[in-house]
């Protein structure tokens, strides 16, 4: 967090006035889809909460592999990192405050980030997404064998969060988990609107084009990758902390290989290296997961083959880059 | 004259019927993903029941809504109940194949006022967490301990435990090295294994390096069990004599197929087999077969949901069809009847079932195919695992 | 010392087991250049269809095998010409996603079709059973493997290195606008890769089925496991893959010897001690 908090007064220097209103136009979209959301759907709030913090989980991952292009099977090992340490927390340290919570999940996202991405970096292409596969099944591991901390594979149980500050409390209805989700979210997202956009942002897309011309540019880029690796440790822990306070339960599934590649799907989904892809990789994905395996569960996993196999035929530059490419062009005839 | 009167006659039935009320049971299982067939079991289980006994408790009809949980996934499963409790309205919670989804619906109980009828999920613990919890299914520890008995009735003196690395498996170690010692014997090593073996000769190679006279294993039923078996046969154990013990998740009965021949003549515990001899069974059989689709996939989970909702029948008889968790739920405290597995009854105290083990081996049947052959009894067993962790 | 030849032997085994099933990955992934994750799905339809011919149409072994090869094949050319296709040469992530697909829309047909239970491939009483070895027994269809990986690494070798269709394929890996315009029909020479590659795997999915049984998670639950093997060995490399095999299986069968209880940790720390020592695997090749 602390590269976040050095950086952001530059890129304050260096956002345009346009860019300004894309951003807020970005923070209105958000807060009008979660209100549409809480009216649509007010009896499927602990859905939409469940999404918000894998929409964390996804907006982390496009930092590494969106921004900087690294190529990472194993990114679910952050947001597991994160809800393991708020739920740890709360069970074994009776820190139940929930922002304390989150605070203490970004932290271990940012450790986990640290770790992994030491090893991760250490690869490319293929390589990089062997290594990532072997940091989330060591992890993995890890919790199943200190099964005195973190419950094994029976979950972390006994987390009660208290009321955020003390007036709302977590409900059966779930107003309240969702609401506070939404926060992290929209604040989540505007501090990263900046962090891309700074110089250390743009470093980073600079090492996705080519590594080679930066370095001889006399930076360092295993330390700016690494150092964007923590950043997005935070953001994933943030998340898992999420998923903690809301479902009372942390699963070895939070740390699993399956999740980690559901959240890279969603991401190309939705589309690379966009915030906003992110997000709607994330809700598309899971609203559309959920409907089909509401409908029919015993056939869902083939659509959901389906509809990749389309993306990449239809959409290659997943929803919102494609979308975005479609308007650009009409803009220009 | 008559007429009229049928006629009346139906149109007041059908007005009654427009007028009851609808009861709504949610049920949340693994019914795609690698654990499907659990999941069609549960809902065979549901549908021979109310086939069976009719979708109507008075005047009120019984809806079951189902949600899908396909891996071990408390969030998703946590999500799912509170759609089911705040916008399904359902009144009883059911099924749960994996204990950490069963553990994240616990808290929600209490507000939701809504018993959870825990159709599988076999860690002891789950019970513990609220008072509006019932188990109609088994644990691990119910199901292990007997096995050490079995051991030390045949002359059985060391044993070697081999189990996969989770909870249920840590359970099962725990429930056989316990009883085993305590009955005199000597558990000479405990391996833990890793859920994704796949080659286990070298663990084989340490059982018979351990100089054990028997094996007590404990994998998730599925597809490496079958890996295990053939390499216990492949490694010549079994022509060592090595015998080979397990509860019964080893060999349920839609693995058995697969097994075939490699599984001829193994030991094992557990609260149902497909093949129990009794009326009831063959009712439940009969009816669950058609329910499943294919007779061959019928397993164990099926006779939990039976079960399950033959204790949430009689909590809506209860309750008269009026939400009331508590009331409910103290209605089945002490209940006691036939199931197709045998007599039962849920314990008043810990609101898990008290019922019969059987030690089981699989033999073949006239037609060539294999089945679990019940040949001992071990009456009325509770849960020792709950005394364990006190 | 008995018990090191014991353990050796189960390593070799199990080390040629993977080396079958997943040689057919390394030629996709290194000479095509795909990351295809799809390929247990390939390997599992070769089983099915090896389980469907032998237990249903009563075919033996043999046939089985030629069955399933061929039709796992055809199942595979109509895949290819319309879906792999339009991935090759395109981002990592693209084909990610596209193989993937492939691989849940596999898992959910075969489930249809096939349900979710268990599927075994008899083996000839030939194969079935111990075979004593002097200082231990071993499973006949252990020796059968070992003896098809050995045939397999022998044979693509000979392909690759010293036919003419192996030239023209490693031409087109190369450079493929260079070969074609020197009159390599490209497209048809990936074709042909891709039909042995899917090949391979559909032989890999039958031999290994003892290890490895037939379901229909079958695709995913070993996609791990393929993918490590080749980018150990190092993608194209036929000599790579057969070492990190022959090491990996060591690795992992001694482990589980020693320490069942951390067999995982060993395995995935011995990965990524490989992995970063070399970045392109054990033997790969050098662009």
């Amino acid at each position: 967090m602390a590269a976040l908090e050095t950086t952001s007064p530059t890129a304050k220097a260096t956002s345009s006035p346009n860019r300004l209103l894309r951003d807020l136009a970005g923070l209105a979209v958000i807060l009008i889809v979660a209100a549409i959301g809480f009216l649509l759907f007010p009896n499927n709030l602990a859905l939409l909460t469940r999404i918000t913090a894998i929409a964390l989980l996804v907006l982390s991952l496009d930092l590494v592999t969106g921004y900087c292009g690294i190529a990472t099977l194993g990114h679910a090992a952050l947001f597991g990192a994160g809800a393991y340490a708020a739920g740890i927390a709360a069970a074994h340290f009776d820190i139940n405050d929930p922002i304390a919570m989150v605070a203490i999940g970004a932290l271990g996202g940012a450790v986990a980030g640290l770790v992994s991405g030491a090893v991760i970096l250490r690869g490319h292409g293929l390589a990089q997404l062997v290594l990532s596969i072997a940091v989330v099944h060591l992890f993995h591991e890890i919790a199943n064998k200190a099964s005195e901390w973190t419950g094994g594979s029976d979950g972390l149980s006994g987390i009660s969060p208290d009321p955020v500050f003390g007036v709302f409390e977590f409900d059966l209805w779930g107003h309240t988990a969702y609401g506070f989700g939404i926060a992290l979210l929209v604040i989540v997202f505007m501090l990263l609107r900046i962090l891309v956009r700074s110089p250390f942002g743009m470093l980073c897309r600079g090492i996705k084009e080519d590594p080679i011309r930066v370095s001889a540019m006399g930076a360092s880029v295993q330390g700016t990758l690494l150092r964007m690796y923590v950043i997005s440790g935070a953001v994933a822990g943030i998340g898992g902390a999420l998923n903690a306070i809301s479902t009372q339960v942390v699963g070895l599934d939070s740390l699993s290989f399956t999740t980690s590649a559901e959240s890279l799907v969603m991401l190309v989904l939705g589309g690379t290296g966009s915030l906003f892809g992110a997000l709607i990789g994330t809700v598309s994905f899971m609203v559309f997961k959920d409907f089909v395996s509401a409908v029919n569960p015993f056939h869902w996993l083939t659509i959901v083959g389906a509809l990749l196999i389309a993306v990449v035929l239809f959409a290659p530059k997943g929803l919102y880059g494609t979308a975005a490419q479609l308007l650009n062009r009409s803009r220009r005839q | 004259m008559k007429k009229l009167l049928l006629g009346a006659v139906a149109a007041l039935a059908l007005c009654g019927s427009a007028y009851a009320d609808t009861i709504k049971i949610g049920v949340v299982g693994p019914f795609s993903g690698p654990f499907a067939i659990q999941g069609k079991n549960f809902k065979a289980g549901i549908d021979a029941y109310m086939a069976l006994n009719g979708s109507k408790i008075g005047d009120d009809d019984i809806e079951i809504v189902y949600r899908d949980v396909p891996q071990a996934d408390p969030a998703q499963s946590k999500a799912l109940a509170q759609e089911l409790v705040v916008k399904e309205g359902v009144q009883y919670l059911a099924g749960f194949y994996f204990t950490p989804d069963a553990m994240a619906v616990t808290p929600l109980l209490k507000q939701a006022n809504v018993p959870l009828v825990v159709m599988n999920a076999a860690t002891s613990a789950i019970v513990t967490k609220s008072p509006l919890i019932v188990r109609t299914s088994f644990t691990t520890w119910q199901t292990s301990a007997p096995m050490a008995k079995v051991a030390k009735e045949r002359g059985v003196k060391k044993v070697i435990t081999v189990v996969s690395d989770y909870g249920p498996g840590v359970d099962a170690e725990n429930a056989f090295k316990t009883t085993f010692t305590a009955e005199g014997g000597e558990v000479v090593d405990s391996i833990r294994m890793p859920l994704s073996t796949n080659d286990f000769s070298p663990i084989m190679q340490r059982v018979k390096d351990s100089g054990a006279d028997a094996l007590f294993a404990f994998l998730p039923s599925g597809p490496t069990t079958l890996g295990f078996v053939k390499a216990y046969n492949d490694n010549g154990l079994k022509s060592a004599g090595v015998q080979f013990l397990a509860p019964g998740d080893l060999t349920q009965e839609s693995d058995l197929p697969a097994l075939g021949a490699s599984a001829e003549g193994l030991l094992t515990t557990f609260h149902y087999a497909v093949s129990h001899d009794s009326a009831e069974n063959k009712k439940f059989v009969e009816a669950a077969q058609k329910a499943i689709g294919t007779p061959a996939e019928l397993s164990f989970p099926s006779v939990g949901a039976y079960d399950g909702m033959h204790v949430i029948y009689k909590m809506i008889e209860a309750t008269g069809g009026k939400q009331d968790a508590q009331k409910a739920v103290d209605a089945v405290k002490g209940l006691a009847w036939e199931s197709p597995r045998g007599p039962v009854s849920i314990d008043p105290e810990s609101r898990h079932m008290t019922q019969n083990i059987y030690l089981r081996e699989v033999a073949k049947a006239d037609d060539g195919t294999y089945y679990n052959k019940e040949i001992v009894t071990f009456e009325k067993q509770g849960d020792p695992g709950l005394a364990a962790a006190k | 010392m008995q018990t090191v030849f014991s353990v050796g032997t189960d390593a070799l085994a199990y080390g040629m087991v993977l080396f079958v099933i997943s040689i057919g990955l390394s030629v996709t992934m290194g000479l095509m250049r795909v990351v295809n994750l799809a390929h247990g799905a390939f390997a599992m339809i070769g089983g099915y269809i090896a389980s469907y011919a032998a237990q249903t149409l009563g075919f033996g072994y043999a046939a089985a095998i030629l069955i399933a090869v061929v039709g796992t094949i055809i199942i595979a050319i109509p895949v290819e010409r319309f879906l792999y296709r339009r991935i090759y040469g395109a981002p990592e992530l693209t084909q990610v996603l596209m193989t993937i697909g492939i691989t849940f829309c596999v898992i959910g047909i075969a489930n249809y079709v096939f349900g979710p239970t268990l599927k075994t491939i008899p083996l000839p009483d030939t194969l079935r059973g111990p075979v004593d070895l002097g200082f231990r027994s071993i499973a006949a269809h252990k020796l059968f493997a070992i003896a098809c990986g050995v045939v397999v690494a022998g044979g693509l070798w000979f392909l690759i290195e010293k036919t003419p269709f192996g030239v023209k394929l490693r031409a087109s890996v190369d450079n493929a606008a260079m070969a074609a315009s020197l009159g390599v029909r490209t497209k048809i020479v990936y074709a042909v890769s891709f039909a042995v590659a899917v090949g391979l795997a559909a032989f890999g999915g039958i031999v290994g089925a003892e290890l490895l049984p037939i379901e229909p998670y079958y695709a995913l639950r070993y996609m791990v496991t393929f993918l490590v093997v080749v980018s150990v060995g190092g993608a194209g490399s036929i000599p790579g893959a057969l070492l990190a095999c022959l090491v990996l299986g060591g690795i992992d069968t001694t482990g589980r010897y020693l320490l069942p209880e951390y067999g995982e940790f060993f395995f995935y720390l011995a990965v990524i001690a490989i992995v970063c020592t070399f970045p392109r695997g054990l033997l790969g090749r050098k662009k």
